[in-house]
């Protein structure tokens, strides 16, 4: 190859440089991969922009769903000089503006002009709390620098205190302004070219794959339903070749071998092996119907229609206050509020009420025995808001080592996980997954089952 | 053919076997770096866009016999790579019992080469074929590793055995489950597409040269649209696209119209829900009416679904 020894290490430079950007935006790509690409370019030059793109998503992209964040990636980096450095001023100056932001936090929240150990997000929610609300909070940590207890003024020891009730109250402050959850962050990277990529992505964000499922609209659902029923129709026959493929597993069985071959005069002729008979996968739904679940309660009914449609025998049960068997009761064109409200008025209770989810557990262990095997596999969809969490935890543990596999499609982001009191606990006896988008379930269930 | 190709040479000798590919879905581009850097090649994309005949187009162009792996759930080794000849190897042991050595039961008379092995031990240039590698379970996919990166497997009572020829290996996908990043990192990477009007009216020209050119103008702009504005569980593939046309030529048609796409419309849709779900979002007036507004170049639009 007769490509100058410079050049090529600044194709190289260039390449390193494209990978990281890849990867920043949740592509995996790995050394052999560059070496790839740099074959690849050698072969087919740099002439022609759309041949060299054409050579970078064969060689780093493995993923379908890749493909649209490598186009914006490949745009943006290699976008003219100019529009990169507007991109760079563009991005310095909201970085300014957040820094800034913060800064004059670092200023208002202070106790005994102590700093206050609160996280960058709380900060992020106090700067954007109008006036009024932040001369309040200001107003209290004034008094409460202040104050005295029993007659002598307090000290720095109660500087974790007072961090306390603010973080609560910052929290408080955080949910109502932001009712959709959505995080409250630094403005994303300081490179001008990742900010751009993350853009274009955002935007795509309003694509049904990768949207929150609280937030489909009725008239897209034919559309999610469909896609639904396929994952869980693929989910129907992993489910079957799981079995099939580990009843041809085992070693020779001497045994029984001997014995067929003993009309051949013992020469082994014919083998039989030993089958490690697993029996076939029975799957438990346990849906959270609770008030904070309300939302997400067309995507449930959907995912269980379609999964009890898909899978034979599947065993379903709601939970809010109390355990609801659900099995059996589902109609065609039936809302899965009607059902419910059925099931309902059974057991007397209330639709969308608190959520217990140690009672509903203890119920099924007791009642429902026979639903808890080792072929079991216990699906729970729930936001792991509940009572008495810890006593659910210990239950959940108990159940874990009577069936097979538990898992949790949690419709709460992973980044909330920590925050919510609980999940912690749940977390060392079932896989939780962060599940509220169709993407999420995509995932999970091509990988997971 | 020599072995050495340039990129220009190979789309033209693609041309030149009848394969139809266009610049911007990248299939010669991508299939010939695959060749060129000796990887194998991984195509994904929906059921019937043509990605097995991506191997068999290679196979015609190189002159390398073409070796085909169809993969199914729980295929394993013994039918993939290799058995050994059990009964052969009894009746050697009846025959000579007193001087028989171990390595004489276990050499190449008495092994039964599979698809993989026969690709590895065969003399010449092959071309490895190993369809619908999605079918399979993960464990026979990491069995693969050693086959996809070195071009060699191991046979415990034997050893290595190494390629005699690199064969040129293309995987295929459907996507039915996500493949290892072991797999994809030893692999060249190929998304196919449903084809565009333009592209596809050149495949229906090229495969029935009797068709005239506005009916095959109509037949890919009708299927393109019930690929692009239809949520069906099964979009129409190349080949079904092929049959309906060559069905409405056998009963002379010229052009398409309402009365014709109902009688054939089992052709392209071959389940009840998709029929159910055409006539209930569009029918065959509404299918005419939006497919004579396609746009000759326009491109299937086809996202992450």
């Amino acid at each position: 190859m007769s490509m100058d020894q410079n050049r090529a290490s600044e194709l190289d430079r260039h390449l390193v440089e494209f990978a990281q950007l890849l990867r920043s935006v949740g592509l995996k790509v790995s050394p052999s991969e560059i070496s790839d690409a740099t074959e690849g370019l050698a072969l087919i030059g740099l002439v022609d922009r759309s041949k060299v793109e054409a050579v970078l998503q064969a060689t780093l992209v493995k993923n379908v769903q890749h493909i649209f964040a490598f186009k914006e990636a490949f745009r943006a980096f290699f976008a003219s000089l100019e529009q990169k450095e507007a991109w760079q001023k563009d991005v310095a100056q909201k970085a300014a503006q957040w820094d800034e932001k913060i800064e004059s936090t670092r200023q208002d929240l202070r106790f005994q002009e102590n700093e206050l150990d609160i996280s960058e997000e709380q900060r992020a929610v106090y700067a954007s709390l109008p006036e009024k609300d932040k001369q309040r909070l200001r107003d209290f940590l004034e008094k409460s620098s202040k104050g005295t207890r029993s007659g002598i003024p307090v000290d720095h020891s109660y500087q974790p205190m007072v961090e306390r009730v603010l973080r609560g109250s910052l929290e408080y402050w955080r949910k109502k302004l932001n009712e959709e959850d959505e995080p409250i962050l630094q403005p994303g990277s300081s490179d001008g070219i990742l900010s751009e990529v993350d853009r274009a992505l955002r935007e795509r964000e309003v694509e049904v794959l990768s949207r929150d499922l609280k937030k489909i609209s009725s008239e897209e659902w034919p559309e999610v339903i469909r896609l639904i029923r396929r994952l869980s129709q693929r989910l129907a026959s992993q489910v079957t070749r799981r079995y099939r493929a580990a009843r041809r597993r085992g070693g020779l069985d001497m045994r029984s071998t001997l014995r067929r071959n003993l009309r051949y005069g013992g020469v082994l002729v014919e083998r039989s092996y030993r089958s490690r008979r697993k029996g076939r996968l029975k799957i438990v739904l346990l849906c959270d119907i609770s008030g904070s679940m309300l939302k997400y309660s067309e995507f449930i009914w959907q995912f269980i229609y379609g999964l009890s449609s898909a899978v034979s025998g599947i065993k379903t049960f709601a939970f809010g206050e109390s355990l609801i068997p659900l099995t059996g009761k589902f109609q065609r064109g039936q809302t899965f509020e009607a059902m419910v409200k059925d099931a309902l008025m059974v057991s007397g209770k209330e639709w969308g009420g608190g959520t217990n989810l140690a009672k509903a557990l203890e119920t099924m262990q007791k009642k429902f025995p026979s639903v808890l095997s080792k072929q079991t596999l216990l699906l729970i969809v729930s936001d792991a808001q509940t009572l008495e969490g810890e006593k659910a935890a210990a239950l959940l543990a108990g159940i874990r080592r009577q069936v097979r596999q538990v898992l949790w499609l949690n419709t709460l982001p992973e980044r909330r996980w920590l925050e919510t009191p609980h999940v912690k606990a749940f977390l060392p006896s079932c896989d939780m997954y962060e599940c509220y988008t169709l993407g999420h379930l995509t995932q999970i269930l091509s990988k997971q089952i | 053919m020599s072995d050495r190709m340039t990129l220009d040479q190979f789309e033209q000798a693609l041309e030149a076997i009848g394969y139809i590919s266009e610049r911007d879905d990248r299939i010669a581009l991508t299939t010939f770096l695959a060749t060129e850097l000796g990887k194998p090649l991984l195509v994904s994309g929906p059921a019937g866009v043509g990605k097995t005949e991506i191997a068999k187009a290679l196979s015609q162009i190189f002159g390398a016999p073409l070796i085909r792996l169809q993969c199914y759930e729980g295929l394993d080794e013994t039918k993939a790579l290799y058995e050994w000849n059990y009964q052969r190897q009894l009746l050697k042991i009846q025959m000579g019992r007193e001087h028989l050595q171990e390595a004489d039961l276990f050499s190449t008379d008495y092994l039964l080469p599979r698809p993989l092995l026969q690709a590895l031990l065969s003399e010449e240039r092959t071309v490895l074929l190993i369809d619908e590698i999605d079918k399979t379970d993960s464990e026979f996919e990491a069995f693969l590793f050693e086959l996809l990166g070195e071009f060699q497997v191991t046979i415990p009572e034997m050893g290595t055995i190494k390629a005699k020829e690199r064969p040129i290996v293309v995987l295929t996908s459907n996507g039915e489950r996500e493949l290892s990043d072991g797999l994809k990192r030893r692999c060249i990477f190929l998304h196919v597409e449903p084809p565009s009007v333009n592209k596809e009216v050149r495949i229906l020209r090229a495969k029935i040269p009797d068709l005239p050119e506005r009916l095959a103008l109509e037949v890919a702009r009708a299927v393109n649209v019930l690929r692009d504005r239809l949520a069906l569980n099964k979009i129409p593939s190349v080949s079904e696209t092929m049959d309906w046309a060559k069905a409405l030529l056998v009963m002379g048609k010229t052009g398409l119209d309402p009365a014709w796409v109902d009688a054939t419309l089992t052709l392209l849709l071959k389940s009840q829900d998709d029929v159910e779900l055409f006539y209930r979002e569009m029918g065959a007036e509404r299918l005419l009416f939006e497919s004579s507004k396609v746009e000759l170049g326009e491109k299937h639009v086809h996202g992450s679904k």
